[in-house]
This record gives structure tokens, sequence and C-alpha cells, in this order.
């Protein structure tokens, strides 16, 4: 074990202290937003006004979450049936046709046509997203796809990070095992199900988890595609609730709390994944 | 023997080419569906909007959009307000992409720290929730945090005896505010990458400086921070791509003001796009396109060359 860390003499016990106390410290600052948002969605404007740095509610005041059953005229219930929709799907989607793509081009990247290909994924990687936004409103509008749930998830299908951990997988598979099962006699189909997809079951379980975490964010394509809210998932109708349907701070924050829960809640019990995956993709981005 | 060869290769030759075919018609199956997605959701759009950029902006959206060279360029080159945006974009940038990676920096030592071994996952965690949280959210809940009424931020610095931070009511203090929260959304992810090069750092070296009387702060310097030199590239890049595009932030808490302070140029062009002004919105879109494109690939190819030297 100590050969992993610095082996140089033991940190003095002040040392370790003021280290601690630091780490706590700043490690609080992270936390405190999400803590602050959770107990402020419980407590009356009036009593935080009063007194801000309560640390619990003085009782829990559900009325923000009732107030909640409908945002601007629609069901709380069709904003988070969309959230789950449209990130199933566009993970899904997205995940099957990035692994394919990119198994495709690990496999034979100098037939015609491939490179061009990763060189044109690319970049649409530098375009500024927000405002590739803009032309695929006109595309979706020329496809007839503009305020559709199928629209906005093929739209959204596509996320870099999760090409680059599949392209950074592949890298780590000899060729020679695949060659050598070509030359015992077995197709591309069989090679794929018996030789890739077996090996490939964690990465494609990281790739559904990464897939799944980005596309809960996703706000900006939903909002500007949709033709009305009956498409908007949560993140777009706490959005909208910031902007358009006046400013109720308690009600903003019992919605933040509904959206950022669910995604919390997987992170946390996924997180050596999550995290490990994210360096992986980042380091090759 | 020369018979013997004569014979083989023809014959591999003929077994070879249909079972090629097979497999290179496959292949281009695999790839089908992503390389109609990319050019259907990427590169059309991205064409789309480069042509858009050359037409008359009441014209963009009819059967027969007007073509009128490079004005759209012009006139938002001449714009004093896109000019502004211009540099106020670059100057975020460049305050954020330093902050981010030197603050990252610090975090990522602190956190490898061997006096820390036990609780490091949690402060890890606790640096890197905000990543994976929908920024919607959190950067409503900090515009409320640095609410003047009931923020929890004046609060704190009152209770201090420290003055109130104005945050986004003043121009100064909202463009800090943007980079704070920023910050605290993003640097998880800079953090995580310079630990993982941490870890994989040579020991020996550090110890030899230790042995020389070397003090903690020399070796970071002077050992261990050379050494994260790949990482740093890594971050920087990335980063400086990420806040060129800086958006979201913007659209939640500032929309662009006070007095246009925070009117960077992803927002700039949003507003034209709503004002149905398309030909200038794809121009400034297609302006920034190149500059992204340009640092991207300059930078890409800094990597190359000192990977190869």
């Amino acid at each position: 074990m100590s050969d992993a860390e610095f082996t140089a003499a033991p940190t003095s016990r002040p040392v370790t202290v003021i280290l601690y106390a630091v780490a706590i410290l700043i490690a609080a600052i992270f936390i405190y937003p999400f803590f602050w948002m959770v107990v402020s969605s419980f407590r009356t404007q009036e009593a935080i006004l009063s007194a801000p740095m309560r640390l619990l509610p003085e009782h829990f005041d559900t009325t923000a979450f009732k107030s909640l059953a409908t945002i601007g005229g629609t069901a709380l219930s069709t904003f988070a049936w969309n959230s789950v929709l449209i990130t199933v799907l566009a993970t899904t989607i997205g995940v099957g046709v990035m692994g394919l793509g990119a198994y495709a081009l690990y496999r034979n990247p100098r037939l015609p046509l491939f490179t061009s290909l990763r060189y044109g994924f690319l970049l649409t990687i530098m375009y500024p997203n927000m405002l590739l936004v803009i032309p695929l409103y006109f595309v979706s509008y020329k496809l007839g796809l503009l305020g559709s749930t199928l629209g906005i998830v093929l739209v959204m299908s596509l996320v870099p990070l999760v090409f680059f951990i599949f392209v950074q997988f592949f890298r780590t598979i000899p060729h020679e095992m695949i060659e050598a099962a070509r030359i015992d006699g077995a197709g591309e189909w069989q090679i794929l199900r018996l030789i890739i997809l077996p090996i490939a079951r964690p990465v494609i379980l990281t790739a559904v988890l990464i897939a799944f975490l980005m596309n809960w964010k996703q706000w900006f394509p939903i909002m500007v595609l949709s033709t009305s809210p009956n498409t908007y998932t949560l993140p777009v109708a706490l959005a909208a609730l910031n902007s358009e349907y006046g400013v109720d701070f308690q009600a903003t924050m019992a919605l933040a709390t509904i959206t950022v829960v669910p995604v919390v809640v997987l992170f946390l019990a996924t997180q050596r994944r999550v995290m490990g995956s994210f360096m992986a993709g980042a380091v090759k981005g | 023997m020369s018979s013997v060869a004569l014979h083989r290769v023809p014959a591999e030759r003929l077994s070879r080419k249909p079972r090629n075919a097979g497999q290179y018609a496959t292949l281009y199956l695999f790839l089908a569906p992503f390389a109609v997605m990319t050019i259907l959701f990427g590169l059309w759009p991205i064409a789309d909007s480069i042509r858009i950029a050359f037409t008359d902006s009441s014209t963009a959206l009819s059967d027969a959009p007007v073509y009128v060279g490079l004005e759209n360029f012009r006139s938002v080159l001449a714009d004093t307000t896109f000019q502004s945006s211009l540099w106020r974009t670059l100057l975020y940038t460049v305050l954020a992409v330093s902050i981010n990676v030197s603050a990252a920096i610090g975090l990522a030592v602190l956190l490898a720290h061997p006096a820390l071994r036990r609780g490091r996952t949690l402060f890890k965690l606790a640096i890197f929730l905000p990543v994976i949280t929908p920024d919607v959210a959190s950067f409503i809940v900090w515009k409320w945090m640095f609410n003047q009424n009931f923020g929890i931020v004046n609060h704190t610095l009152l209770s201090l005896g420290l003055p109130p931070f104005p945050g986004v009511t003043r121009p100064v203090s909202a463009f800090a505010t943007l980079l704070i929260v920023e910050a605290w959304q993003h640097v998880g992810l800079y953090t995580l990458i310079f630990l993982t090069n941490l870890q994989l750092l040579d020991r020996t070296l550090d110890e030899s400086a230790q042995i020389d009387g070397a003090n903690g702060w020399q070796r970071l310097i002077y050992v261990t921070i050379p050494q994260l030199r790949p990482a740093i590239t890594i971050n920087t890049v990335y980063a400086l791509i990420e806040f060129l595009k800086t958006f979201t932030v913007i659209f939640v808490i500032t929309k662009g003001g006070p007095n246009f302070s925070t009117n960077f140029i992803s927002y700039y062009a949003y507003t034209k796009f709503t004002g149905a002004q398309y030909g200038e919105a794809t121009a400034i879109a297609t302006i920034l396109f190149v500059i992204v494109f340009g640092l991207a690939a300059s930078a890409y190819a800094y990597l190359e060359r000192s990977a190869n030297r």
C-alpha cells in the first residue's frame, strides 16, 4: 500500500488536521448548494427571508410540491414522463448507433469514406453546440420532425463522450483475435455476436450510464425543437419556470430537486464506473 | 516448389475476393446509422448554417433565399456590440481556463496527499457531483444563492462582517459570479483528470528530491507540476473549447446583462436568432466556429508535435 503513496516521512499531526479541515471545507462548499436546494423546497419564502441560514426546515412544508402538479397548464407528470422517455430512447439509440459505428471504424479504418466520417464527426463537436441548435431547427423542419419526440431523440442521440468511450475500448481489442475467428470461417455477424458483444458488455453498461446522465441534463435542443410544452422535459420546464412563469422561489427549488435527485442517486450508486469513464473519454477528447 | 506457390496464389485470391466484399458490405451496414445521423444532425446543419450566413435574413427561410455575399459578416464585424461581446468572451475564456486549471491542480494535489487516506473517495465525490448535475438546476440554485434579499452568499458575508457582494446587479460582479458558478460546475472534471495523472507519476523523482533536501513546495513546483504537463495540456484545450461556447449559465442567470456585461458570443447569436436575424446569427456562429476550430487544430498539432518528440 505504502509504495503507491508518497513514501516520505509520515505527515505530522497538525498538518494532517489542517489538510482535513481544508478538504472538509471545500467538500462542504461543493455539497452545500444541493443541501440548500432541498431544504429551501420545504420552507416557505417568508421563512427563508427571516432565517436564510437555517440548516433544517421548521417543518416540512410541501405546498411547493403540490403547486407543481401543473406548471403553466401542463402536468408535472408529463415533464417527468418526457424526461424518462426521451432519455431512455436517446440513450438506447445513441449507444447502439455509436457502438456499431465505432466498431466498424475500428475494424477497417482504411475503407473509403471511413476516415472522412471520423473527421466529420470531430468537426460537429467543435461547432458550438448551442449554435448548432439553430440550423438543427431548420433541418428538423425540413425533415418534418419539428415538435416531435422522435425528432428530439434523434438530435440528442450522438453524445461525443460516449463515442470516445467506445473508440477507447475497441483500441484495446487486438485485431489478431478477429483475424483468427475469420480464418475459422466466422462471418461478420457471428464475430459481432460471439466475440465482440461478450467482451463489450462492461463498456456498453458504462456507455449506457454516461449517455443517460448526459441526456438527462439536455435542455436547449429540447426547448428549441419543441413546438409546445408537451414535449418539455424536467430541465426545460425548470428553465421555463425560471424565466416565463413568474418567480416562485420555493416551487423553483422543488422542481430543481425533482430534476436533480434521480441523477444524483444514479451517480452515487455507480460513481466508480462513471468517474473512470469520464477520465478515459476526456483524455481522448 | 514454385508450381505449388503458383497454384496457391490464384486460389487464395479467388476465395478472398467475395468474402472481403461481403465483409466490407457488413461493415458499411454497421457504420450506416452512425453515418446517417452524423450527416443529418451534424454536418448538414453546419453546412446549412454556413450557407444561411450568406443570405439575407428576411429571405433566409424562404424557398428563394437571396444571397448577399459577405454582407452579414461585414455588418456583424462592424457591430460594436459584437466586437465587445467577442473580447468579453475571450477575456472570460482566458480567466475561466486559468481559474479552472489552477484550482484543479490545487485540488488534485490536496486530494492525492497521503495524509488524506481516509475519506478521499468522499472528497472526490463531492467535487465531481456538480459535473453530472443538470446545469440548468444548479445554475438556478446559484442564482438564488447570490440573490440580494435571501441569498445565502450575502448573508454569510454580512455575518462575517464583510461587505455584501452585488452579484448579478453590477456588471463586474455579474461577470465574476459566472466565473465562480462555472468553476463550481466544471472544476471536478479537470480535478479528476489531474488526479489520474498524479497517480501515474514516477515516485522515485519525488523521493530523490526529498533526499536532496527539497521541501514540500519545492517538490510540488519543480518535480510534480512539470510531470503533470500532459494533463495540463489536455485540460487547457478541453476547457478552452468548453468556455468559448459558454451559454447555459448566461441564459439562466444573467440573460446577458446587466448592461451587456455578460453578453457572450453564443448568447448574442441566440438573441439574433430569436429576433429572426438568421443571417447575422449564423454569421456569428460561423465566426465562433472558425475560432474554436483554429484553436483546437493548433492545439492538436502542438500535442502531436510534443508527442513525437
